[in-house]
């Protein structure tokens, strides 16, 4: 992770009050809180770093130490005086007639370890996420994950597992369930640093076209071919629904594009126990392309009457 | 049916409010508590909800009066989002017609 200004986080200079800090702090935790910003991961990736620029810079020991490091350390300015520290006894060591002169690299004196995050190195790997409203007492951050469903799955209620993080979560997809929709499971997120509350997963269900059925909102749309006999002398149809077979009568003198309404064949209507929307058939007449030479005479004798 | 519940007490200590934030919003009808046997309990569907307000007054300093203004608005805001996500699947349908 780089290095970050907390100062522009929070949009003050760095000579900045605390009453200045706080009052940034709060103007801005207002505007992205991710309470006031339902589904807005970007509001809450903000949100979480204002909370961090807030608990460094409002802590008088933390900013000085950021103030002093921050620019020449970048990410590891936390680590400072330690690397000062350092730089000093080898100085020391290297005193006139020691001869040497090698630059110092500051990871040799922490194994070249890698640190990623200032405020995991502080409060544990999860100390940097959600609220913050304590000091050292934090929310966990919520997960977000999507759901890939055809529209075929979303017809019925079902047990799905979703694999978050190597650990198998099993969910109920309820019935009717829309493409984009996001539900939200309570303490499923990050779990909470030193008694915070755990943080959400939200999951997004992501619900793909069918190549038979169109669906808009809890209605089903489906287009159905008929022949021409059928369309001009009425007739009967066996239609394909997603609750089994119909059968529907062709009125005589159908056009292409009529509608038909099967009411309460459509999708089920979500967290409406057994209520279901309609299935709207459209005809699509199919006129011969190729004619044998009876059928011909026929329909020029029709043509003539 | 069963409805699993947590007393008052336990879910201020943790979240480190006062009871009387707790009781405050009942009054106000912003959640629903029950009462067995004189203790006070919030039924376990309303824990998001209440967090969310404990959340909004701490993170925020937002006053326990304003919460209510501040809960219409943001259901108002996810309704919308929820018609929005509705209108763009719909749109969709006439688009992959």
């Amino acid at each position: 992770m780089d290095f970050i200004d907390y100062y522009k986080v929070l949009g003050v200079p760095k000579t900045a009050s605390d009453d200045d800090i706080k009052k940034a702090y709060r103007k801005l935790a207002r505007k992205h809180h991710p309470d006031l910003n339902p589904n807005d991961e970007e509001a809450s990736k903000r949100f979480q770093q204002l909370n961090e620029a807030n608990e460094i810079l409002s802590d008088p020991e933390k900013r000085k130490q950021y103030d002093l490091y921050g620019e020449k350390y970048g990410k590891d300015w936390q680590h400072g005086e330690q690397f000062e520290a350092q730089q000093r006894q080898q100085q020391q060591r290297r005193a006139p007639g020691a001869g040497g002169g090698a630059e110092y690299d500051f990871q040799d004196g922490f194994g070249g370890a890698d640190f990623s995050d200032f405020l995991s190195s502080m409060f544990g790997s999860e100390g940097r996420a959600g609220g913050g409203r304590r000091q050292a007492n934090f929310r966990g951050g919520d997960y977000q994950a999507e759901l890939n469903l055809s529209l075929r799955d979303a017809y019925t209620t079902h047990k799905q597992n979703l694999n978050l993080n190597g650990k198998t979560i099993g969910i109920t997809v309820k019935a009717g369930v829309e493409n984009g929709q996001k539900i939200k499971l309570t303490g499923y997120g990050v779990p909470g640093t030193n008694g915070g509350p755990n943080g959400d997963l939200y999951i997004t269900f992501l619900v793909s076209d069918d190549p038979r059925y169109k669906r808009k909102g809890n209605d089903l749309y489906v287009d159905e071919e008929i022949d021409l006999y059928t369309a001009v002398l009425g007739g009967e149809k066996i239609i394909e629904t997603l609750d089994g077979k119909v059968k529907l009568n062709v009125a005589p003198g159908t056009q292409t594009n009529a509608k038909v309404r099967l009411k309460g064949k459509g999708f089920p209507i979500y967290n409406q126990a057994d209520m279901f929307g309609d299935l709207y058939v459209q005809w699509q007449v199919r006129i011969p392309t190729s004619l044998t030479d009876e059928q011909r005479e026929l329909f020029q004798k029709l043509a003539e009457l | 049916m069963t409805t699993q519940l947590i007393s008052v007490r336990e879910f201020c200590q943790y979240n480190r409010v006062e009871t009387t934030f707790v009781s405050y919003l009942e009054e106000r009808g912003l959640i629903e508590t029950t009462v067995v046997e004189q203790i006070m309990y919030i039924p376990f569907e309303q824990l998001p909800r209440l967090e969310k307000f404990v959340r909004l007054h701490q993170d925020l300093a937002i006053h326990p009066d304003d919460l209510d203004v501040v809960n219409d608005l943001t259901e108002r805001l996810e309704s919308l989002q929820q018609e929005l996500t509705s209108l763009r699947n719909r749109l969709l349908f006439y688009e992959s017609r």
